[in-house]
């Protein structure tokens, strides 16, 4: 395969294993999630998260954006998503509180864990560390935060 | 009859000791190839174990272990990681 000239600035090690990812990712093809490079960089990914099923977020379809850095696995990689999201974890920018992408993050883990994770994130928020109070404090209440839920989703995706 | 031996190829293949599994889970290349930083396999990129059972390339853990972010533990169990003293 040879080099794009995206990926010149991109480490051997980093390469390989963003390629190895991807391999992976299109073998395993898990229902709700795709993830894929957004153009000749390798560093700069976008993807979709679609709500479990038997979750209030059951058939909502997100877009992310995710970003790996020069070393990773040894670091994390930056995800946020770009559909604006309802969601006690989530800020108005689409910045993510979930652990396993900050202090708890492992060499180990793959896109498709982390993919995973926010899946399940979606229908199981922390409400513990809100990024988005309002949001935290409505999930008491699962009929009326379906409702804003709902009227957010159709008012912000395409 | 008698079979005179002319020449003799040899042939060997080697791989390293695992009992468990075949790829390292930080760089997911297979420890019978050497870790992505390195050219050749062999005694150059060696594997190594931890006391908690796990095994990596020794040049992928020492570059988990040396980043500021964690505390020198297993990338799988996140136990400390310690290497097997051998024998
Ligand atoms: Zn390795
Ligand atoms: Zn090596
Ligand atoms: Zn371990």
């Amino acid at each position: 395969m040879p080099e794009l000239p995206g990926n010149t600035a991109i480490s051997p090690a980093t390469l390989k294993r963003l390629k190895n990812e991807l391999m992976g990712l299109m073998m395993a093809n898990i229902k709700g999630i795709t993830a894929f490079p957004e153009s000749d960089n390798m560093l700069s990914w976008i993807g979709s998260i679609e709500g479990a099923a038997e979750t209030v977020y059951s058939g909502l379809k997100y877009k992310i954006k995710i970003k790996f850095s020069n070393d990773f696995p040894i670091t994390a990689p930056t995800i946020v998503f770009t559909t604006p999201i309802y969601h006690p974890n989530v800020d108005k920018q689409g910045n993510i509180c979930l652990d396993i992408l900050k202090e708890e993050w492992s060499a180990v883990y793959n896109v498709q864990t982390i993919l995973l994770s926010l899946q399940s994130l979606l229908g199981e928020p922390n409400p513990a560390s809100p990024l988005n109070v309002d949001a935290a404090k409505l999930w008491e209440n699962q009929e009326a935060y379906k409702t804003a839920l709902l009227e957010h989703y159709n008012q912000n995706s395409d | 009859m008698k079979i005179t031996l002319k020449q003799y190829n040899g042939v060997a293949t080697w791989r390293w000791n695992t009992e468990t599994e075949d790829i390292c889970g930080i760089c997911r290349l297979e420890f019978d190839a050497c870790c992505p930083q390195c050219l050749f396999p062999g005694e150059t990129c060696p594997i190594v174990e931890g006391t908690c059972g796990h095994i990596f390339h020794k040049h992928c853990i020492e570059k988990w272990s040396n980043s500021d972010k964690n505390n020198k533990s297993c990338p799988m169990d996140r136990l400390p990681w310690t290497l097997v003293k051998k024998p």
